[in-house]
């Protein structure tokens, strides 16, 4: 298809014993472009997820990612290519300080191959830059002040923020987002829309967001993809979406529809 | 008891202690930092010894070489060990590897024509017919030379035991600051989240499983070089130096230290060595009513409680960090 497209999934499947999770799911994502999925609980939302980012191995379809199929490749060989997922709930590493879980996400870091303990200085180069960068990205998300503390001392909200910091320092193409906006208060959405926003404007970088509900996401989607029972039911525009009556079917009137 | 205030005894205790902490070392790199719960260390520890006393003694292989051998194979087994059994999930591969520990000391047991079987190196078949089964041959030159020079300082007090401790913990102290070293960059950074997590690791971009596997090989040639002074330190090998308690006495010190840090590792070493080494001497009332194969259990239960009464008081061992422990 056109080169417009960073993402591209065709008729992914998989299933865990009887249950067929994800069940031919087809959607794409424009390149610089902000693509949410979302769904009732069980639609298979984060399994898709799971699928796209190698966590888990689909039985069939494909998975492409800038042009390049990567549906059997391991999760750290996806991350490789500049596609970096979050976790729903964030997760951090507990016993590594704030600022340590940031420079985690550091790529093609000298000091993380055994060999280089032979090369102290390329790797003390590396460590400030990264220490740096890190920092700043902190300061970006505005969580700065912890940085030196365990990051198990977070609350769930500046788990999210870290987690989001940590994707970043990967410096992605593509960030794959898991329920960034579960569970955090409307004005730490604001701040997480508003390090999306500039980020989105700043770096052309492409999104897929996993959400629960249609309102979270209105506003800052290009485009929505529902999903319910692993299928993708409707495809299009926030505003097409709000109307669509397969989609009020499938959460049965847990959204309500407004006119 | 008259052996109880000899110094060479103490001297004796404190070279074993060093290897012991050597071996010891080995596990704090897989666990302290990766995680990884590896009950059978002890097997590298067999495969580096054994392979050092049959190269020199069935090929006549020069020591330092077949020493440096038995380290490689220490490692090729770390790296078997772990290549067949890492992916699996924490608990299993530490049942797994009490499986790999004992199949080595099977192998060694059953293998009479070339290990010596239960009868140990002295009956490892000689290069040349009816020379004496021993690999020490280049070792023991070497360590009197070391003992005449400690002659100058210590006198008469000098004595193998004393160059032994001497080289060991020389051993022991460049290990302790190379793995020190290696555990402040950012590859133990990136195992020490493995140690919580495998999915964020891996989601920005790290090969868990990879490193894992690092972890498992340089501890494995850790505990080969432990396997190759433990050879020489006794002078004799037999497959029961190589049960899996062992593995466990390396565990005991890595507690007592506290995992995450190597700081702690050669006080805890001492003081296990002296633990093991002076319960040896409960001679007297009340331990004095058992017969001595009764006080040979008191002196292990005699280490437990002393392990439980730190563990109540000093959970994160006697040199971790607390903070660290609880977070949740």
């Amino acid at each position: 298809m056109s080169n417009n497209l960073i993402l591209e999934v065709r008729d992914i499947k998989v299933h865990f014993g009887g249950v067929k999770a994800v069940d031919g799911a087809t959607m794409s994502v424009e390149r610089g472009s902000v693509t949410s999925v979302i769904g009732p609980n069980g639609a298979g939302k984060t399994t898709l997820f799971n699928l796209i980012s190698g966590a888990i191995a689909s039985d069939s379809g494909t998975v492409t990612f800038n042009g390049e199929e990567i549906q059997n490749l391991h999760p750290h060989q996806i991350a490789h290519r500049g596609m970096i997922r979050t976790f729903q709930g964030a997760k951090v590493i507990k016993r590594l300080s704030v600022v340590e879980n940031v420079m985690l996400g550091g790529q093609k870091n000298p000091g993380e191959r055994l060999s280089g303990f032979f090369n102290p200085r390329a790797r003390s180069r590396y460590e400030s830059e990264s220490r740096e960068r890190a920092m700043s990205l902190l300061k970006q998300v505005g969580i700065d002040r912890f940085a030196e503390d365990y990051a198990g001392i977070l609350s769930g909200g500046q788990r999210k923020l870290l987690d989001l910091a940590r994707s970043l320092m990967a410096q992605p193409t593509m960030l794959l987002l898991d329920e960034p906006f579960a569970g955090v208060n409307p004005t730490l959405v604001e701040k997480l829309l508003e390090v999306l926003n500039s980020l989105r404007q700043a770096h052309q970088l492409s999104f897929l967001l996993v959400e629960h509900d249609l309102e979270t996401v209105m506003n800052i989607s290009d485009r929505v993809v529902v999903m319910a029972e692993g299928k993708v039911i409707a495809d299009g525009l926030p505003n097409s979406i709000y109307d669509n009556e397969l989609v009020i079917d499938a959460y049965l009137g847990t959204r309500k529809k407004k006119s | 008891m008259i052996a109880f205030i000899q110094p060479g005894f103490w001297v004796f205790v404190l070279a074993m202690a060093g290897i012991y902490g050597i071996f010891s070392l080995g596990l704090q790199v897989q666990y302290g930092v990766g995680g990884i719960l590896n009950f059978g260390h002890v097997g590298t520890m067999a495969l580096s010894s054994y392979t050092m006393a049959i190269l020199v003694i069935s090929y006549g292989v020069n020591f330092w070489i077949a020493s440096l051998c038995g380290v490689a194979v220490a490692a090729l087994g770390g790296a078997f060990l772990g290549l067949t059994t890492l992916r699996l999930s924490g608990d299993y591969f530490s049942i797994v590897s009490i499986a790999f520990s004992e199949i080595v000391r099977y192998v060694i047991f059953n293998s009479d024509g070339f290990t010596g079987g239960s009868q140990g190196s002295l009956n490892i078949p000689a290069k040349v017919e009816g020379d004496y089964p021993t690999y020490t041959n280049t070792w023991e030159p070497f360590i009197g030379w070391v003992k005449d020079r400690l002659a100058v300082i210590f006198g008469d007090n000098a004595d193998r035991d004393m160059a032994m401790a001497l080289i060991v913990w020389i051993t022991l102290g460049i290990l302790l600051i190379i793995v020190g070293r290696i555990e402040r960059m950012p590859w133990a950074r990136v195992l020490r989240a493995t140690r919580e997590d495998d999915d964020v690791p891996a989601a920005l971009g790290k090969n868990v499983f990879q490193f894992r596997l690092q972890a498992v090989i340089l501890g494995s040639v850790i505990g080969g070089i432990a396997g190759i002074y433990w050879a020489l330190q006794f002078s004799l090998l037999s497959p029961d130096d190589f049960l899996t308690i062992v593995t466990f006495y390396g565990w005991m010190i890595l507690i007592l230290s506290g995992a995450p840090k190597v700081k702690g590792l050669p006080i805890a070493a001492i003081f296990f060595g002296f633990l093991y080494g002076g319960t040896r001497f409960f001679t007297f009332w009340p331990f004095s009513i058992l017969d001595s194969s009764q006080r040979a259990y008191i002196r292990i239960m005699i280490i437990g409680l002393v392990l439980i009464f730190l563990m109540l008081k000093r959970p994160q061992g006697l040199f971790g960090k607390r903070e660290e422990m609880v977070l949740e």
